[in-house]
């Protein structure tokens, strides 16, 4: 899945001089948490990225903390509490690794850019998102975990054997790793779990869900 | 009406939908789903004289209008010509032709008969013609639109509960207590405001269809009219009885309805080849039970009740509709099963399987789980959720107000 797939295309922007006080109550108005700032670089457009500002950086203006802006007020411009080293997507990311770029950084969000031009931004919350469509049910499945082992063909023998009892495979998981083996958690298009479940085992799999019937 | 006043003596003008040809299929020699069950049943309640007082009557012709109610047209078609040997090359659209949905000749006949059962035992409620009513060979509760799936091809409860709603202006209270979360009665009226749905199932987690998580509530018009109880798998009787006294009767009494329709699908049982829910035939009785007493208390008594999964079929399924049975029609299943039920299918069984000779299961028969208590807990925080979640809707939509000024 690529950062395309997930972004939000309509980006309010905002310039560097807009007041303060304007953009926190866009922020609460339009439910949005983070602002990319653009500068005017040919006339009349906004198309120069030189910040970001997020919902925490607007709320601390003012505000009897630790961290609060010292000598900044909502009348001043944004520019006073934007973030200027802004680290940026490209809409072909892929996107556990705009993920890891999010996560190691601590931010929250990150303006999309395709050849100087902001195209969307990406934010954790569309990462939950698209974990939540790539874990999630598309159709009536059941679940099946098989722990394999860690080499080459291991995963397409398992799915063949599958495609083999005319069942559809929907989704596909890892759930773990060790060491020399890989745990999948399929979903897979049949009501008797149990019985392709029993069909595997009897093929050498080992089997983590759904349990032998004797357990059952 | 005497709301919670026990009965005394059997319940009198209850329905029992009975047509030999609803037995007689088979999908496919292998597959799970056994017709066979529901003359082992049927068998049972002669031989044990709970038939006797029943009416039994034989479901209306089997009509496409029904079906047009519920299922898309196009899909409809597609599957009469199906069932008259046409091409297959849409089967896959319509999840036909897959390993748990085999095409089979005559099936668009046999599934809209029925389909046809579970409507006429739902007109002999609504009519009043019969307190409650009984379609054994109903409960196809994963059937889409236009979609088959999970051994359903057509909806009957779906039908059902459209007849209730459209032609009799009843609000219907499905309950569903398969193994399954009831998924394709859940999406038909998603966002009904006359029919309120609840299933308590094995989690989707762990089981198909993988829905009928607690966030599941309905939507629009239907805000807060699913209900959902998503079980741990080797859940047994008391932490099951627990949840469904913690969320169904206080559901049922918000919403009110004026018939509730029941399906018991036999396969929570610990004997179950397809699912992992550990309960006993002695806590099937009492939800069943518990579900009668709620009829009784809320609906004047008006229940419709079809069977469902149940894959378990010499062991578990006669004996889990009898006690169905039983309980709607205020009887007790002898405690030794009919000596002449036994003697009937001695010679007719698969060899292997063996009919059982006690009506519940023994108390040493199964040592209890393990993780029980990790199981017992986790089940109670789930119906917990989902009663404080469903509570705070039903204030926001002003459904609680029905039961206080009541």
């Amino acid at each position: 899945m690529l950062v395309n797939e997930i972004m939000t295309r309509k980006v309010v922007a905002i310039g560097p001089d807009t007041p303060i006080r304007d953009v926190q109550l866009l922020m609460e108005q339009r439910n949005i948490r983070h602002f990319p700032i653009l500068e005017e670089r040919s006339k009349g457009a906004l198309d120069s990225l030189v910040g970001i500002v997020s919902d925490r950086d607007l709320r601390l203006v003012g505000a009897d903390h630790p961290r609060a802006p010292a000598n900044v007020t909502a009348a001043d411009p944004v520019k006073r509490v934007m973030v200027t080293n802004v680290l940026v997507a490209h809409p072909d990311d892929p996107i556990e690794e705009t993920a890891k770029v999010l996560r190691d950084n601590k931010i929250g969000a990150m303006p999309v850019m395709d050849d100087g031009r902001l195209v969307g931004i990406v934010t954790g919350i569309d990462m939950l998102d698209a974990l939540i469509f790539m874990s999630g049910v598309r159709e009536a499945s059941s679940r099946l975990e098989v722990e394999l082992a860690d080499r080459p063909g291991a995963l397409a023998g398992l799915l063949d054997r599958v495609a083999s009892r005319n069942v559809n495979v929907s989704s596909v998981m890892t759930s773990r790793a060790d060491e020399g083996s890989v745990a999948f958690v399929l979903r897979v298009g049949t009501f008797d779990g149990h019985g392709l479940a029993d069909h595997l085992r009897g093929l050498g799999y080992n089997v983590l869900w759904p349990p032998e019937a004797s357990e059952a | 009406m005497s709301a919670a006043t026990p009965r005394s003596g059997p319940t009198r003008r209850v329905v029992f939908v009975h047509d030999p040809r609803m037995a007689q299929f088979e999908l496919h020699a292998d597959h799970p789903f056994k017709p066979i069950r529901m003359e082992l049943t049927r068998s049972l309640l002669v031989h044990a004289g709970l038939l006797e007082q029943a009416e039994v009557i034989a479901p209306r012709p089997p009509n496409d209008d029904d079906l047009l109610t519920v299922h898309a047209s196009e899909y409809v078609e597609a599957v009469r010509e199906l069932s008259a040997g046409g091409p297959q090359t849409d089967a896959a659209r319509y999840g036909l032709g897959t390993a748990d949905n085999p095409i089979f000749p005559g099936m668009h006949g046999l599934v809209s008969l029925i389909c046809a059962g579970t409507v006429t035992a739902m007109d002999s409620v609504a009519t009043g013609a019969a307190l409650r009513a009984v379609n054994l060979g109903g409960g196809l509760h994963h059937a889409m639109r236009a979609r088959a799936s999970g051994f359903c091809l057509y909806n009957d409860l779906a039908l059902a509960i459209r007849r209730a709603v459209d032609v009799h202006g009843l609000r219907v209270a499905y309950v569903d207590l398969d193994a399954h979360h009831g998924d394709g009665v859940q999406w038909l009226f998603y966002d009904d405001p006359n029919v309120m749905t609840i299933s308590l199932h094995e989690s989707g987690h762990y089981l198909f269809p993988g829905t009928g998580h607690t966030y599941e509530t309905g939507k629009g018009a239907g805000r807060g009219l699913s209900v959902n109880v998503p079980l741990e798998p080797y859940t047994e009787d008391d932490s099951y009885l627990a949840a469904f006294d913690a969320v169904v009767p206080a559901a049922l009494r918000a919403f009110a309805p004026n018939v509730i329709l029941l399906q018991a699908g036999a396969d929570p049982h610990r004997y179950d080849p397809l699912a992992d829910l550990s309960l006993t035939l002695t806590g099937m009785r009492d939800s069943y039970r518990r579900v009668v007493a709620l009829a009784d208390e809320l609906t004047g008594g008006r229940l419709v009740a079809t069977g469902g999964g149940g894959y378990d079929p010499y062991r578990t399924v006669p004996r889990a509709w009898a006690q169905l049975w039983a309980a709607v029609t205020g009887r007790e299943v002898p405690s030794s099963l009919p000596d002449a039920w036994l003697e009937e299918w001695r010679d007719l069984l698969p060899s292997g399987s063996e009919l059982p000779h006690l009506a519940l299961d023994g108390q040493g028969d199964f040592p209890p789980r393990p993780k029980r208590e990790q199981i017992t807990r986790r089940n109670g925080v789930i119906a917990q959720r989902v009663v404080e979640a469903l509570t705070a809707v039903w204030q926001d939509t002003g459904l609680g107000g029905a039961v206080t000024s009541r």
